[in-house]
């Protein structure tokens, strides 16, 4: 019996010392991490604000630009050009041949010194010509007007640049000759060399005409391929085989469709380089598969009874899914067309490989015509040496933000609004 | 006068089809009749396929045809006779003199070529009336064969409908294409590459400069295809800086917003996480060059290390950041997949939370999160834009995240840059990387998929 007796254990003692400080260390354990958890969360969000912060910082200048007061005595100034054929049937005709550079830079001359002309950026000369075709009477007087300054001058006035262009900029701010208006030109304008005229709306076009072409291609081929897999496949080889290319194609880097389009669309088909055709093309191949995958989701997630009940009354196959599933799945089938189609927005390597980072001055005209799209001109621009381009590509990255987030809201939108739970 | 303008008409025929057809199939469907196979609109559909894909077939091979035939033509005539017979020059006039006849341009350097822009005119419009013609002719007696065909006890349904389906059918071919069209590519071009450089040079030589001599004296004219410092690069950025950062911040924030906090926190936490995802690659990049860099650049010269712009540390630290929420959401999804009842089991024997997470969720859930880290890896070595715009161009087998190493996409980019040149090595290199980071994502993706799937058949 003197073995039960010693088998007999006393009960844990919590209130004891030693239970007391075990169960405090292992709280306090508890409470590191959850801390480590929240700091994880934190750290991630922070560095998401962070990006932000740091685009729009840099960006939010990229949208305002520095213009300079010039005093042109436009009848002194030698234009060839008269009042009469400025209110002409075609004013743009008798501007085309005008120098307006050496009026510029002779007026700039007198009012601000030898360096006055390299004061003004190149777009300087368009608003002159903007500023002669909205009130052709200037040409018969002296007038003020407001020219876009030089991109270091204008770095000057967001305090950047060295110390003698700034020294300049308070002179010249002392003077009352300065102001900051919106730059408008970042809105209207394509890719130039001089940060001063560069805009976003060349590749913007770029963009647009390359996510048609995706959009026209990956959504039909999209939705069509997952009806068929989702409704009517029967289970054989093919079958995997098709699923087994969807679910590859969808984790496949972006920079492989760029190396297939490049071989296959430019080398092989001998489409145009660097055109919104070529682009979407590639992007379509690369989209069509996330389409695919929300679509066959969307499908499943629509009731069988619903089926049964078209099939019930004599509906066929065909009219069961194009009268009724397919309805009930759109909102599904669309929140996830257009994720991917904001992920095709965003997409940069493979347009690289196709050739769209020429240097495209205009904006393309059609799918056929060189042109950029919005994410590959950052990477023009972020990879540009001269300072003014620092505030131009965050800039441009805002603009890029703003859509994708836009098109993400509508999306989540979508999905909030008519997604039913069944 | 292109060819979408015929097809223009094929389609807008097939549009007056479309109602022919269903007017006379409502004929007959009139109540009081017996009840035909058919609605009207379905007959309609048949007379409008019949009538339009004929035709649109006969166009697409048409269009890649016809260029042949007025070349032939072209050559043909007597005007062409006068031509020199020697390549560069014949093909640069008839070029130009193609463009001129096109109206893409209006002058002409060459005055041969203005010569012979009639004569391109003449065989286009001659070729293109020929295919307006047959593509009319196929249209109507499409459209005509259809049209006779349609009767009340004619099954105009069964018909349109299994067009239908080899159209779907023909949809999800699509993707098979695609997949064969990469392997095929890829291969294509890298078997070139090999017959020129030696794969065991490739996959294990140790020196990498792609440069080709102008000269063919040059010293080292022929290029060093060597790629184990690029994968290296890869693997040191991508799966090992990068995870560094993605793996523990990704893991403990799937975590914390899973277990402790609260919904209002969670349902605002996630969908910030997930617009890290949805931040386009060349923003990161941006970000990475711009910001990062720098500061680790500054940070490795207070502390005394040697260190270059273009560090692997910033490029894999930025990377990093990017991968997070991909890790978080399959780390969340692994975990959310354990029973309820293991979670309850531990808590009653009087585990605190973290007990349970570190000695029951993680265990059961890692499977589940390996699977997503392999894929996370995946996704970071075939990550371009990063990389591009932080990590260097030089190719070093180095361990030191402030030197700068190379990556297998960066080099394709760089490759695939400028003048290209389909029969030099440097080009097809490119490919040659590319297929072997395709084959790795690929094995990797597999891998992932097995691993996640049998964790999952051991709990349900």
């Amino acid at each position: 019996m003197s073995d039960a007796a010693g088998a007999v254990r006393a009960p844990t003692d919590w209130s004891g010392e030693a239970m007391q400080t075990r169960i405090r260390r292992r709280y306090a354990a508890e409470r590191r991490f959850k801390l480590l958890g929240l700091s994880a969360v934190v750290l991630s969000a922070g560095f998401l604000a962070l990006l932000l912060v740091i685009m729009m910082g840099n960006g939010i200048r990229g949208f305002t630009a520095t213009e300079l007061k010039l005093d042109v005595d436009f009848p002194a100034s030698g234009l060839m050009v008269s009042e009469a054929s400025l209110r002409g049937p075609n004013p743009q005709a008798a501007l085309a041949s005008v120098d307006f550079d050496s009026v510029i830079g002779r007026a700039a001359q007198a009012q601000y010194g030898p360096q006055g002309a390299t004061l003004f950026s190149g777009a300087a000369r368009l608003a002159l010509r903007d500023a002669l075709l909205d009130d052709p009477a200037l040409l018969s007087r002296r007038a003020t007007l407001w020219l876009p300054a030089s991109s270091a001058l204008d770095q000057a006035a967001k305090g950047q640049g060295n110390e003698q262009i700034r020294a300049l900029h308070d002179q010249l701010a002392a003077q009352d000759a300065l102001r900051t208006g919106i730059n408008w030109t970042f809105l209207t304008g394509s890719d130039a060399t001089d940060p001063t005229v560069v805009g976003i709306w060349g590749a913007f076009k770029g963009s647009l005409l390359t996510m048609l072409v995706t959009l026209a291609l990956a959504f039909p081929i999209g939705v069509l391929s997952a009806v068929y897999l989702e409704e009517y496949a029967p289970r054989n080889r093919w079958t995997d085989m098709i699923e087994v290319s969807i679910n590859n194609l969808a984790a496949v880097p972006s920079i492989i469709f760029g190396l297939l389009g490049l071989a296959i669309f430019l080398n092989f088909m001998h489409l145009p380089r660097s055109a919104p055709i070529v682009g979407g093309l590639t992007l379509a191949l690369m989209t069509m598969p996330v389409i695919v995958i929300s679509a066959r989701n969307a499908i499943k997630a629509v009731p069988p009874s619903i089926r049964d009940a078209a099939l019930g009354v004599g509906a066929s196959r065909i009219q069961v899914v194009f009268h009724h599933v397919l309805p009930l799945a759109l909102p599904g089938i669309l929140t996830g067309t257009i994720i991917g189609m904001a992920r095709a927005l965003g997409e940069t390597a493979p347009l690289l490989m196709i050739g769209m980072r020429a240097f495209v001055a205009t904006p393309p005209g059609g799918f056929t015509d060189p042109a950029s799209v919005l994410p590959v001109q950052i990477f023009l621009w972020s990879d540009e040496v001269e300072r003014g381009f620092v505030e131009k590509t965050s800039a441009a990255i805002i603009v890029l933000l703003v859509f994708l987030l836009a098109m993400n809201a509508i999306a989540i939108y979508l999905r909030n609004k008519f997604e039913r739970r069944w | 006068m292109a060819v979408s303008a015929i097809a223009l008409l094929i389609v807008g025929l097939g549009i007056v089809a479309w109602l022919a057809g269903r007017a006379r199939a409502s004929a007959f469907a009139a109540p009081g009749k017996p009840r035909p196979h058919s609605l009207p609109g379905q007959h309609g559909w048949y007379v409008a396929l019949w009538t339009v894909v004929p035709a649109l077939l006969f166009i697409a091979v048409w269009s890649n045809v016809s260029g042949g035939l007025v070349y032939s033509d072209v050559i043909a005539s007597p005007e062409a006779q006068r031509l020199p017979a020697f390549g560069m020059q014949r093909q640069a006039i008839l070029g130009e003199a193609y463009r001129l006849a096109t109206g893409a341009s209006t002058t002409a350097f060459n005055p041969q070529a203005r010569a012979l822009a009639p004569v391109y005119e003449r065989a286009i419009s001659f070729y293109w009336w020929i295919g307006l013609a047959v593509a009319a002719l196929a249209a109507f007696a499409g459209g005509a064969f259809a049209f006779s065909r349609v009767s009340p006890k004619f099954r105009a349904r069964t018909r349109v409908e299994r067009s239908v389906m080899a159209l779907l059918l023909l949809a999800s071919l699509i993707a098979i294409i695609t997949t064969l069209g990469i392997i095929v590519s890829l291969l294509f071009e890298s078997i070139r590459f090999f017959g020129m450089v030696s794969p065991v040079e490739f996959l294990f030589g140790l020196n990498w400069s792609p440069q080709i001599a102008i000269r063919a004296d040059q010293a080292g004219s022929s290029g060093a295809f060597g790629a184990v410092p690029l994968f290296w690069g890869t693997i040191f950025i991508g799966a090992i800086i990068a995870m560094i950062v993605a793996i523990p911040l990704g893991l403990m924030s799937a975590i914390y917003l899973t277990q402790y906090a609260a919904p209002s926190v969670r349902s605002w936490m996630k969908p910030i996480l997930e617009i890290l995802a949805g931040v386009p690659t060349v923003v990161y990049g941006y970000f990475a060059a711009l910001t990062v860099a720098p500061a680790i650049r500054d940070f490795a010269t207070m502390v005394g290390i040697p260190s270059s712009t273009e560090s692997a540390l910033a490029a894999g630290l930025v990377m990093g950041i990017m991968i997070i929420p991909f890790v978080s959401s399959m780390a969340d999804d692994s975990i959310a997949a354990v029973p309820q009842a293991m979670r309850d089991g531990s808590l009653a024997m009087g585990a605190t939370k973290s007990e349970t997470i570190k000695k029951v969720l993680v265990p059961a859930a890692l499977p589940g999160v390996v699977g997503g880290v392999l894929l996370a890896v995946s996704r970071a070595i075939g990550e371009t834009m990063i990389v591009v715009m932080a990590a260097g161009l030089a190719a070093n087998l180095t361990a030191n995240p402030f030197e700068s190493v190379t990556t297998v996409t960066t080099q394709i980019v760089q490759l695939l840059t400028g003048d290209q040149e389909f029969d030099s090595p440097k080009t097809l290199a490119a490919f040659a990387l590319g297929l072997v980071l395709f084959l790795v994502t690929l094995a990797l993706n597999i891998i992932a998929l097995r691993v996640v799937k049998k964790y999952r058949e051991a709990y349900e």
